[in-house]
């Protein structure tokens, strides 16, 4: 297999809620993931879904008559685990109370949202010091377990 | 014949094959593995296996002396060969027989006089069977050349004795063209081989190459299961077959005609198992013989659809002296009509061997598809063994409905990790020469579809295969 290998521009990021994004020469597309009958399928619009087939790591891509180079510029940012200033949830769940927004700032322990889940009230709690960078849910909101809630961005060290 | 032990000395989709028939037949299947294929996926459908030590297959599915202790040691009853390797050894055969072991395949004499090129045409020519004309012996002039080609009719091939591989061979319409490249071919011919001596031939323009499947007994039935259209090849090995020909189509007369000279190949040779007689047909429906194939064919499957005849339980049937299925040539019938991709390990363009390790494999078939192989993911190619490694098979209740069968089905299957041509395949199925039927073997060199391949897929199969890394990576989607 004494082939040239090329290299393929294409950048992954992982979101939170079974979805990826890709970027390559600028566009983005968005990959969405679903296991169906211990399958993995995908779909681009959520509609028209189709297998993926379980691929090992290799390190190579085949194409029809040439292989590119698998390139680890990109990384997992945690579908099942996040950094400490990512809240993720656990398990399926609503938000009952919102306590920050973004630009806010927070303090380790603090608690920012309040998720009903198994019929419980959960206190999340910040991770980490620093600045909320985003929050993607609102008050009522039912959520799928690994959705992304608010990311803070950390101070420096 | 129940519980009888049956080496099985191949791998790959054949054996899983053969050990299904076996199974199913009430015998025990015995699979091998060696030292350079420690994990053959054939063994999941054996009762039994076995260790054939040897890292290549000189020393492992050719050593005839280390596979009889084996069957010694072992005590085998019989052994199924498979296709390739040693399923058309006389040796082989004849060192099985003398040890009473039972070898599902022809009797050693027939493998022998088949196996031969000159003895196998020189039969069929005693048989009244019609072989390509042309010289007897070599053509020392100009002049003989033109008289044997105004004999058996222009275009002639003017053939180095010693040639092969294209070299040393060219085709001339007419008398002037003897003349013009004689000489040439000749030079040609002493160059290439060292030997200038020449042949003629007819020679056939975009021949089909057609072949008929005879299933035969040991008590002197010889049935054909009708014929295969394999013209589409590359490098002289075929990559797409279909059954019935396309090309003998409804002209039941040709059908009728090739079908019944192929038993009275199979006769000539005492044949006593499933085989295959190979023919060339030109445009003209005229079929001459080419060989005979004393084994299991690669693409037995499409005969086994289109008639409903199993023909490796009938082989194994038939080498252990019981009954055939059916008791006459009218209990075989052709309904419907299937048509086989060859899949291989291998650039879709070039048509190169591709070696790799499969990562990805997902099937979505439409209903009825059949897909022989032998791949899983994490399964190797290496370069000790051929690059086949699947046959998908449709079947329809029409030329038409196979097609829309096998074109979808062709779409629900994904290989990652390795070059196959698979990709090769879905622009000939789309071809429209192919698609009604007219096509001959010299298809892949004329209408070249490898040139129509995309080299570089569409920019979402490469966010496919990397998500799908990375769900891997993940430990799977959460």
């Amino acid at each position: 297999m004494n082939q040239e290998m090329k290299d393929f521009a294409l950048d992954v990021e992982v979101l939170p809620g079974k979805v990826m994004e890709f970027t390559h020469e600028g566009a983005k597309t968005k990959l969405f993931l679903r296991v169906l009958a211990g399958k993995n399928y995908y779909s681009f619009d959520q509609v028209a879904w189709k297998k993926l087939p379980a691929l090992g790591v290799n390190e190579a891509l085949v194409s029809n008559s040439e292989m590119y180079k698998v390139f680890r510029g990109y990384k997992p940012s945690g579908l099942n685990k996040g950094g400490a200033g990512s809240l993720i949830t656990q398990m399926p769940g609503k938000v009952v109370k919102l306590y920050k927004k973004e630009g806010d700032k927070v303090s380790i322990g603090e608690t920012v949202l309040i998720l009903e889940a198994m019929k419980m009230e959960n206190e999340i709690k910040a991770g980490a010091d620093g600045i909320i960078k985003s929050v993607n849910i609102k008050e009522g909101q039912a959520l799928e377990a690994g959705f992304l809630m608010v990311e803070i961005e950390e101070k420096g060290e | 014949m129940k519980g009888k032990r049956v080496l099985i000395i191949n791998r790959g989709e054949i054996a899983i094959r053969v050990a299904k028939a076996l199974n199913e037949l009430g015998l025990v299947s015995v699979g091998v593995w060696t030292d350079n294929e420690t994990e053959p996926p054939h063994l999941e459908y054996c009762q039994e296996w076995v260790h054939l030590s040897g890292n290549n297959n000189k020393e492992t599915y050719l050593d005839i002396p280390k596979i009889m202790k084996l069957i010694e040691d072992f005590k085998i009853d019989g052994v199924h060969p498979g296709y390739g390797f040693l399923s058309e050894n006389r040796e082989f055969s004849e060192a099985l027989a003398k040890k009473g072991i039972t070898f599902i395949g022809p009797n050693p004499t027939a493998v022998y006089k088949m196996g031969a090129k000159d003895i196998s045409k020189q039969i069929a020519k005693e048989a009244g069977v019609p072989v390509v004309p042309g010289s007897v012996g070599e053509v020392a002039t100009v002049e003989e050349a033109i008289q044997i080609g105004n004999e058996i009719g222009f275009p002639i091939l003017l053939k180095a004795v010693a040639g092969g591989g294209g070299k040393g061979m060219r085709p001339c319409a007419n008398e002037s063209e003897v003349r013009a490249n004689f000489a040439a071919v000749q030079r040609e011919a002493l160059s290439s081989f060292g030997y200038a001596a020449l042949l003629v031939e007819k020679y056939i323009l975009n021949p089909h190459h057609i072949e008929v499947q005879i299933l035969a007994d040991k008590k002197g039935n010889v049935f054909h299961v009708f014929e295969r259209e394999c013209s589409i090849q590359r490098r002289h090995q075929k990559i797409i077959e279909e059954a019935p020909s396309p090309f003998i189509g409804t002209d039941e007369v040709t059908r009728k005609a090739i079908c019944e000279t192929a038993v009275k190949c199979a006769r000539a040779v005492n044949y006593d198992s499933a085989g295959t007689v190979e023919f060339i047909m030109g445009h003209d429906k005229q079929f001459y013989f080419l060989e005979m194939n004393t084994r299991i064919q690669v693409e037995h499957p499409i005969t086994e659809e289109i008639t409903g005849v199993d023909l490796l339980a009938n082989m194994i049937k038939a080498a252990f002296g019981e009954p055939l299925d059916f008791k006459s040539q009218e209990d075989i019938k052709i309904q419907g009509h299937a048509i086989e991709l060859r899949i291989c390990a291998e650039d879709p363009i070039t048509m190169l061997p591709a070696p790799g390790k499969i990562v990805g494999f997902e099937t979505t078939f439409p209903q009825g598809i059949r897909f022989d192989h032998c791949i899983y993911p994490k399964f190797a190619i290496t370069p000790d063994f051929d690059p086949m490694i699947g046959k998908l098979i449709a079947k329809g209740f029409n030329r038409e409905v196979a097609l829309r069968k096998i074109r979808n089905a062709v779409d629900g299957l994904i290989i990652d990790g390795i070059k196959t041509n698979i990709a090769l395949h879905k622009v000939i199925l789309d071809e429209e020469s192919f698609k009604n039927g007219q096509y001959s073997t010299s298809y892949i060199g004329t209408v070249k579809p490898q040139e129509k391949v995309a080299i570089k897929e569409d920019i979402k199969a490469f966010m496919l295969k990397v998500a799908a890394i990375e769900v891997n990576q993940m430990g799977g989607i959460k």
